[in-house]
């Protein structure tokens, strides 16, 4: 482990610069890719491509599966429970955003 | 040390069921989940019940618990006795993976706990890492390079775990907001065998600013204008975060009113806007020609601000 300063050699913005596979999206937040095709079964998450081998994930669903996992698991909710709570967040923000 | 009692943290009893422990913490969970509450500090609480209920729902962690723990009164200073965990096995499965979430009271009693690693082939990818930064709005108008300081949970030759602060150089990439994720490759866990390091992620989170709010790329700020002004327009310097700006207020503006600027919100391939909204400042008569003004105001308007109310 490094004790001293690094320098960082690539930086990059999730949401705007990077893709991501089902195997490194599984890898970032450390689920089973089983959960992540219930995921995207439900809608949760929308990937470009037929099969879960194709799968390209945009780089918001970095923060949309984040959210999924911490609901599925600090409130035990299950997969469509969690895909009808993010929906209704979502169209909470949206409302919120028209009473500016 | 502060200690905790979990069961006042839950609010149940000490004879609380396995079942009622389960639903008096579902109940607090959905209360101050940091994804859906708007509790002032949702985040600290949730934390707080996340841990009681780690403890009271594990059946040897709870009986430890009860032997030890709950002693102490809440708040108070707490020390375990020596040795006062021998006889107790503890499985340690599936606890929540923010591993540094814990208090320090939970870490004098059951240690620190690390997520599982698990990973079976021989060469793989180091673990990712993730952690939340905040950083200056301006530095998303700007970029900026700035050292952050991380703390992270790192095993001694002895297994044991500490908390090690790790320094960071870190370029903030101009017209990033809050909400976003910057992933620094390579700076995560190393590999195993071949396998390359894993990556950092931080998620970007915005210093409170009095002056300025946030909502995706667009930014609002307040401008307090005189009744003078807000009646019969005028020019006035504004001190945006992109600069200062000679904004022309229209004439009949009432407060509330929002003047956008547009593109002047964070930059990007599709900029944010700024939104200037309008807040008349009513100044106070103090001196007798001032009183004289309003009362000459009195006279020269047929106003009156009540007519949508029905008396």
């Amino acid at each position: 482990m490094q004790k001293n300063m690094t320098q960082i050699t690539e930086i990059s913005i999730v949401e705007d610069e990077v893709h991501m596979s089902i195997i490194e999206l599984c890898h970032t937040i450390n689920i089973e890719q089983e959960d992540l095709v219930a995921w995207v079964q439900e809608g949760i998450l929308n990937p470009i491509g037929n099969s879960p081998e194709d799968w390209r994930f945009s780089g918001d669903a970095l923060s949309r599966a984040k959210k999924a996992l911490r609901l599925s698991r600090d409130l035990e909710i299950n997969t469509p429970g969690v895909a009808m709570v993010l929906d209704l967040l979502d169209e909470i923000s949206e409302l919120r955003k028209q009473l500016r | 040390m502060k200690s905790k009692d979990y069961y006042e943290v839950l609010g149940i009893v000490k004879t609380a069921s396995d079942e009622e422990i389960k639903v008096a913490y579902r109940k607090l969970a959905r209360k101050y989940h940091p994804d859906v509450s708007k509790e002032p500090e949702a985040e600290e609480r949730f934390k707080e019940v996340g841990e009681a209920y780690a403890v009271l729902k594990d059946p040897e962690k709870r009986a430890a618990y009860d032997q030890v723990g709950s002693q102490a009164k809440h708040g108070q200073d707490f020390t375990p006795p020596p040795n006062w965990d021998s006889g107790f096995e503890f499985s340690g499965n599936g606890f929540n993976p923010n591993a540094g979430d814990q208090s320090a009271f939970f870490e004098e009693l059951f240690g620190r706990q690390t997520r599982a690693r698990q990973q079976s082939t021989m060469n793989a990818k180091g673990q990712d890492h993730h952690a939340k930064v905040m950083i200056d709005l301006v530095d998303a108008y700007l970029g900026a390079k700035r050292t952050i300081t991380l703390q992270m949970p790192t095993h001694d030759a002895q297994g044991r775990v500490f908390i090690q602060d790790r320094k960071l150089d870190v370029t903030i990439p101009k017209g990033i907001y809050a909400g976003q994720h910057l992933r620094l490759t390579g700076q995560g866990s190393p590999g195993v065998g071949t396998g390359p390091s894993g990556d950092l992620y931080l998620e970007v989170s915005f210093k409170p600013n009095d002056k300025f709010r946030v909502d995706g790329r667009d930014v609002y700020m307040d401008l307090p204008i005189s009744p003078w002004e807000a009646a019969l327009g005028e020019k006035v310097d504004v001190l945006t975060p992109s600069g200062s700006v000679d904004l022309k207020i229209p004439a009949g503006s009432n407060s509330g009113r929002k003047l956008r600027l547009k593109g002047r919100g964070i930059p990007g391939k599709e900029p944010g806007d700024l939104y200037v909204v309008i807040v008349i400042v009513t100044p106070e008569a103090e001196t007798e020609a001032e009183k004289e003004a309003y009362r000459s105001m009195a006279k020269s308007f047929n106003f009156n601000p009540r007519k949508y109310i029905k008396g």
